[in-house]
């Protein structure tokens, strides 16, 4: 680009009523950036040769080698119309689905938009989107009906169907836009109406009249509507170059046919005719089969030129027509063999495109200046915060706004929707340029001094002799002379690798507007996140102050210097000083202070703009991993610079320790992969299925089996399964009972612990989910009061416990949970799960868990019971029996162990009486001599290494006594695993069900598709909650809950199978039990008829938990080849 | 001319012979390949899909049918019931396909392992098993089948050092000693301890109880961590007589033992060491940002 179209730009910049900011909007392959394409031509940064072939906008190599735009990219056009000049800000952006959040950053920077729309495949799904995404954020639109030549040379329609075919698709165009225009004032009315009940419900209701009108009528919306004769309407085609209003055609016709051209205006469009003999346009022409004027004066004539040029290829009569319009072709194009390179030649000349957009969109647009106050207050507002309930310092901003000036004193605001990576390269501080003569004649007097200085540093090295300290001298020397030397001598110095780095670093540009005042480089502002907010800040700083002071820590808020503006101009950056409000810009070095999007302000009364509208949320998560471990600080740095540069991505780290990332469908997925493998992380990497996590409980035996029939009616046929079963169950040394409770004792027959596994009620379980945090407190503060600190407790804590105790006595309700709550002794995994072990022991007293609601510190008296030493054993026992069950070693949840008995042994007199813990462990040490059998639990590495390790006391006391170690470890160590053993078994012996981690899905879709919705939905296991039309459009909006496990590529397959027309949203809800007993076989005889002996129909809950075993590599009951007969076992050269 | 020229050589195909030596006698059963294994684990229970015929055989590859004499030696003169028993018992060729579904097996049971133990020491978040399966094909591990895998799980961290961060995940213990083994202890400790997060020196008595439940256990896997019964009493005459040295840090859950070992002998019993957390990791989700 010259610079005179630069410096005519910054001249512009300054007439804020002669800037417009729009974007394009359309559904995907409808020419968006084509037709950008087209007006870049129109400023001769391109060819208009090129112009549709290039797409200058998609700068990205897959954008390119895909064909479809992947990011919003902005460049600033100027454009001089009737003696006005303007500067355009144009905004490119996507048309996939996956790419909305991109389309949401466009428009919120702009002030209209031109709605682009296949005049073939007509409203699509995305159009609908983004017609939506322009309403919600209170731009105008304009239409540009597009690729019009398809009707011609594709669908072969003539004029007249085109036509018609044209109007339908404005009438479809205008329908969204009714829709959403009902669908607000709906809503609005809904608004007053429960304000009105709510205000006047004394009111007698008999003289209340419901009003039917339902304020439709009163609302003016005829400003809404697109339509030609209004002059928002282009017709075009842009990859040929030609695009028309009807003004055109109007003032064209208005000059040869002798009528005024506003008459013309207003009957070229619709159902006129003209009739010859009187001259006269008269209405009806449908009803009278006579041509509309549209067709005859307009449609015609390109038809004609596509007959000749392209379907005919007519020499002569192309001749003829080009010097009727009274246009030059050059006879290159002439005799060039593709008719398309004439037809454009022609038409780019005849009606060119960006001049009808272009001028349409001078006219039709609003300028910065022109913003309306309606959107004001609805960009400052966050949230549900109504606008009056801001700051008055803030509400007085409103008028900077709408006053858009770029005057020296109006507060700067400057709104970042996005951050951009740019390769450092491409920053125009760092292109390269042609030196002048004055700097090559410097840098060659500094080569000269560094060649010398080299000399001398070598002869230097020679000196000292040593090799070592020679290379530091070197290092060393430079530095001491000058600081251009230094510099030099530095990157000198550096090897070439960091060279290449620093090369190839990404540095962010801030896509964003200045909505008032002149931002400046070198200016410092104010930075605010989107959760600043401007009162608290107010509040801290009463006085007025700017952002040079000193300032106290605000949250969300950070002061910088801006280091560089730019002039977006594609894929080019123009270096800018400053720029005046209503632009567009980018700004660089924010990096640091901007995550995805910020407010700018000079002060800090500015509220940060509402978020940005997302049409899409992110949904597909994937698990990405390095090729190589080692790789993984570069994948982490490379993760936060994508979420930077990515306004939907989401990358988090889990427990698990996985890297997820959250994108907004596969597609862009793919370009987040990319970015990662190519600019951000530049490593190799594998995404995966993030693991998916489940727990395991227990449920009530059930009363019916799998046929629906009463159980315990009739004969069981199975019993050998049954049998053996309970065989493998358990191994010796466990005792089980019928009503489930297990009896084990630890290896050195020193103690028995009965166990029994109870299913808590599902509210119980619920609420101490909720109240995790509560509990951990809770734990602390009894760790606290047992080592004795004194700790000043909140009291708001405490009152939060008691209720909590309270809604837990409520929901433990019945016989069996009489006073449960009080007997609690624990709760886990991590102590603070959503499991409980009961102290159901006759005779045991310890303190309860709820003990940090006794304001007075107890005195703690010394029990005198051996119980009470090893109470901690049973917890921890119970800790890693909660941890990780038996089904797939994923933790338990909502289940209550109940400890029924718990026997100590104590045979022999204790050794020492002063002491009541040392006889017990000098027992267990003299006793457990003549055991045998190792239990299994100890026997592995670990366990031993860590158990008898871990019984430093235990043995120390032994040791200390001359008695024999304990061949068991430690007796404590025991206790726990058997209590371990024996929680497992318990819950063994009951009815065992996985529960499945759940979504809840709420899905937007049009009435046509549900059906394949709900065909979707149920595959994936999923379950319809409830569905409701949303008012005043023809979209359902469907609740329902999905399996997360069922969650991978459920996006994609909706979105495929709806054609886009349903956006699923996915959030965590909750934990739900899977009905189907996962080791469940047929054992009555309805269900052998049903099921058959093996009973091979999927078993959803077996498969899971398989999958998870095999993950882990536990065992998994699975035969290495399943027909024993049909295995080829020849070898292949017999 | 040998037996086995092309013409008159039989193969067996499909065929995994199972041999146990009973009574001094050698019998031979058949059985298909690859379910043996299957068999054994009770994962197939139809024994028409893992034996061939119900045959017993003194040498199946040459038909040689054992006689019924020598079967009394199985004190049963059902050949589906001596079947079984050799079965059970005898010894055979492991085939390809079950060696390798061990092995595999064993492998992501050590990866699995590996990963619950380890943190990556930068972000004090564990490897995935995945990641780690990976890094253990990358040092080029190889699985031994007789070794328990908790074993080899060890040695792999180990090896794995090498290659990428990684760290057993540390413990979080307490150390609690009188203060006049302090300063020596101390000096001991240092080299052992990787980082001390509190340290306190209490000479007030009530201050120096111990928790008692303070082994927590947050690990995934199954280790038992105790903590033994010290009375507060105890310590309480202990500490009448000197101060308490108390100090929480994190150690190498390897160090663990010596640690142990230096406490209990320099105090002469007096000192005490106990978990508060087997791993010290970062829990719940974390925000790239």
């Amino acid at each position: 680009m010259g610079h005179t179209i630069l410096e005519k730009i910054i001249a512009l910049q300054k007439k804020t009523s002669n800037i417009r900011n729009l974007c394009i909007l359309a559904h995907v392959d409808h020419g968006k950036t084509t037709l950008a394409d087209c007006l870049v031509a129109n400023n001769g940064i391109i060819s208009s040769r090129l112009a549709g072939k290039l797409r200058y906008l998609d700068s990205r190599e897959d954008e390119q080698i895909r064909g479809i735009t992947m990011k919003s990219s902005g460049i600033s056009l100027h454009y001089t119309t009737g003696g006005n000049e303007y500067l355009i800000n144009l905004i490119d952006s996507p048309g996939h689905v996956d790419f909305s959040s991109e389309v949401s950053t466009a428009v919120r920077l702009c002030d209209g938009a031109i709605v682009v729309v296949d005049a073939v495949e007509g409203v699509c799904p995305q159009t609908q989107v983004v017609l939506r995404q322009a309403w919600l954020e209170n731009i105008r639109p304009v239409l540009v009906i597009n690729k019009i030549d398809r009707l011609i040379v594709e669908l072969k329609l003539t004029s007249q169907e085109a036509f018609t075919h044209l109007q339908k698709i404005l009438e479809q165009v205008n329908a969204v836009t009714g829709a959403l225009f009902t669908s607000k004032v709906l809503e609005e009315r809904a608004e007053k109406d429960a304000d009105a009940t709510s205000s006047c419900t004394e009111n007698s209701s008999g003289d209340q009249v419901y009003d039917w009108s339902a304020g439709l009528e009163e609302t003016d919306d005829s400003d809404l509507y697109f339509s030609p004769d209004q002059g928002n309407v282009v017709f075009a085609s842009a990859i040929d170059g030609w695009g028309f209003r009807i003004h055109q055609f109007a003032e064209m016709y208005s000059q040869k046919m002798g009528i005024r051209s506003s008459v013309l205006l207003k009957t070229l469009w619709g159902d006129f005719y003209i009739n010859a003999k009187v001259k006269k346009i008269m209405k009806g022409a449908q009803a009278k089969g006579k041509k509309p004027l549209f067709v005859q004066l307009v449609l015609d004539n390109i038809w004609n030129l596509y007959d000749a040029v392209v379907t005919r290829r007519d020499k002569e009569k192309v001749e003829k027509m080009v010097t009727s319009l009274g246009l030059k072709v050059m006879s290159r194009d002439l005799r060039h063999s593709d008719p398309r390179v004439l037809l454009s030649a022609i038409c780019s000349q005849w009606l060119p495109v960006s001049q009808a957009v272009l001028s349409m969109v001078c006219e039709k647009l609003p300028s910065p200046a022109e913003i309306v106050a309606e959107r004001v207050e609805k960009l400052m507002s966050v949230g549900a915060r109504r606008f009056d309930s801001l700051p008055e310092k803030t509400q007085e901003l409103k008028k900077a706004f709408l006053d858009c000036s770029a005057d020296e004193m109006a507060p700067v605001i400057v709104f970042v929707s996005k951050m951009f990576a740019v390769d450092s390269k491409a920053l125009p501080q760092n292109k390269k340029r042609p030196l002048t003569q004055e700097e090559i004649a410097q840098r060659r007097e500094l080569a000269r001094q560094r060649h010398g200085e080299r000399q001398a540093a070598n002869q230097s090295t020679e000196t000292s002799g040593s090799v070592d300290a020679g290379g530091t001298s070197i290092l060393a020397a430079p530095a001491t002379s000058s600081v251009t030397d230094a510099l030099c001598a530095q990157t000198e110095a550096l090897s070439v690798k960091t060279a290449v780095e620093e090369e190839g670093k990404e540095q962010f540009v801030a896509f964003a507007r200045v909505y008032s005042g002149v931002i400046r480089k070198g200016q410092k502002v104010f930075v605010l996140g989107p959760k600043f907010d401007p009162s608290l800040a107010l509040r801290m700083l009463s006085g007025g102050c700017s952002a040079t002071d000193a300032l106290p820590t605000i949250p969300h808020m950070a002061c910088c210097t801006v280091d560089s503006l730019y002039l977006l101009m594609g894929r080019e950056l123009e270096e800018l000083d400053e720029v005046p409000s209503g632009n567009v810009l980018g700004i660089g070095g924010m990096e640091e202070f901007i995550l995805k999007s910020a407010t700018i302000s000079t002060s800090l009364a500015c509220p940060p703009f509402t978020p940005l509208n997302f049409e899409a949320t992110p949904i597909v998560r994937v698990a990405v991993e390095p090729k190589h471990p080692s790789e993984m600080p570069k994948l982490v740095r490379g993760m936060r610079l994508l979420n930077q540069a990515d306004p939907c991505a989401e990358v988090l780290i889990q427990e698990t320790g996985e890297h997820v990332l959250v994108t907004a469908g596969e597609m862009h997925l793919q370009r987040c992969l990319d970015d990662l493998r190519e600019r951000f992380a530049k490593i190799e990497i594998s995404a995966s299925k993030p693991i998916i996590p489940f727990r395991e409980t227990v449920v009530r035996p059930p009363t019916l089996d799998m046929v629906n029939e009463e159980l315990g009616k009739q004969q069981k046929v199975a019993v050998i399964h049954q049998v053996k079963e309970e065989q493998t169950k358990y191994p010796e040394g466990v005792q089980v009972d019928s009503t489930g409770l297990v009896m084990l004792t630890t290896s050195n027959k020193m103690a028995t612990v009965g166990v029994r596994a109870i299913p808590l009620p599902e509210d119980a379980t619920r609420l101490l989910e909720d109240n995790v945090e509560l509990i951990r407190t809770m734990v602390q503060l009894s760790l606290f009061a047992w080592e004795g600190k004194t700790l000043d407790i909140n009291q708001k804590i405490l009152e939060n416990i008691q209720d909590f105790k309270v809604k837990l006595e409520s929901h433990l309700q019945g016989h069996k949970w009489r006073g449960a709550v009080e007997r609690i002794w624990a709760f886990g995994p991590r102590r603070c799960g959503p499991n409980i072990l009961l102290n159901n022991i006759e005779g045991y007293q310890r303190p309860s868990v709820w003990q940090c609601l006794k304001c007075v510190k107890e005195k703690e008296k010394a029990e005198a019971t051996t119980l009470r030493d090893f109470d901690n054993s049973i917890v921890s026992g119970f800790q890693l029996a909660t941890l990780s069950g038996p089904m797939c070693e994923e933790p338990l949840m909502g289940v209550c162990f109940s400890v029924e008995t718990w026997d100590m042994k104590l045979s022999t007199p204790p050794a020492q009486q002063d002491s009541v813990d040392e006889n017990s462990v000098s027992q267990c040490a003299e006793t457990s001599n003549d055991n045998q059998s190792l239990s299994s639990e100890l026997q592995d590495v670990h366990e031993t290494d860590m158990s008898t390790t871990g019984s430093n006391r235990s043995r120390s006391r032994v040791e200390a006594m001359g008695s024999s170690v304990d061949c068991y470890g430690p007796y404590s160590g025991q206790l726990i695993a058997s209590v371990k053993e024996a929680c497992r078994y318990a819950f063994q012996a009951k009815p065992q069900r996985l529960m499945a981690a759940m979504y809840t899905c709420e899905i937007m879709a049009t009435a046509d598709v549900l059906g394949r919705m709900y065909g979707v939905l149920s595959k994936r296991e999923g379950r319809v909650l409830h569905e409701e039309m949303k008012e005043g459009t023809d979209m359902f909006i469907i609740k329902a809950v999905l399996p997360v496990a069922e969650s991978f590529g459920f996006a994609d397959e909706i979105r495929k199978r709806t054609s886009g027309l349903a956006c699923p949203q996915l959030v965590f809800s909750h934990w739900e039990v899977i009905s189907s007993d996962p080791f469940w076989v047929p054992t009555t005889e309805e269900e052998y008829l049903h099921f058959g002996e093996k009973a091979d129909s999927a078993n959803q809950a077996l498969k899971y938990m398989n999958a998870v075993r095999k993950r882990k590599g536990l065992y998994v009951e699975e035969k290495i080849v399943e027909h024993a007969e049909k295995q080829r076992t020849l070898g292949k050269n017999k | 001319m040998s037996i086995f020229t092309p013409t008159n050589q039989i193969r067996l195909t499909n065929v995994a012979v199972v041999r146990m030596k009973k009574g001094g006698k050698r019998f031979e059963i058949a059985c298909y390949k690859n379910k043996v294994m299957s068999w054994r684990s009770g994962a197939e229970k139809d024994l028409d899909e893992v034996l061939q015929t119900n045959t017993v055989f003194v040498n199946v590859s040459k038909g040689q049918v054992a006689k019924k004499d020598d079967l009394k030696a199985f004190g049963t003169e059902d050949l589906t019931e001596i079947c079984k028993q050799i079965l059970s018992k005898g010894e055979l060729q492991v085939s390809d396909k079950e060696r390798h579904s061990q092995l595999e097996q064993m492998f992501r049971d050590i990866a699995t392992i590996v990963a619950e133990k380890c943190v990556n020491p930068e972000t004090k978040r564990p490897y995935t098993v995945n990641l780690i399966e990976r890094a253990m094909k990358d040092i080029h591990y190889s699985v031994k089948a007789n070794k328990s895998t908790k074993q080899q799980a060890l040695e792999v961290i180990k090896q794995l050092k090498e290659s990428i961060q990684i760290q057993r995940a540390h413990m979080r213990v307490r150390c609690v000693w009188p203060a006049k083994d302090g300063k020596r202890l101390k000096e001991k400790l240092k080299s052992l301890i990787k980082v001390v997060e509190s340290e306190d020196f209490d000479d007030e008595l009530e201050m120096v109880q111990i928790p008692e439940d303070t082994a927590e256990v947050s690990a995934g896997f199954s280790v038992t961590i105790l903590w033994l019964g010290e009375k507060k009493e105890d310590l309480k005459q202990t500490s009448q007589t000197s101060k308490l040295d108390k100090k929480v840090c994190l150690i190498d859950p390897g160090c663990f033992r010596e640690i142990d070992e230096l406490i209990r002998c320099e105090t002469k019993g007096k000192g005490a060491l106990e978990v508060l957390s087997l791993k010290d990791v970062e829990e719940g989700d974390e925000r790239l940002e």
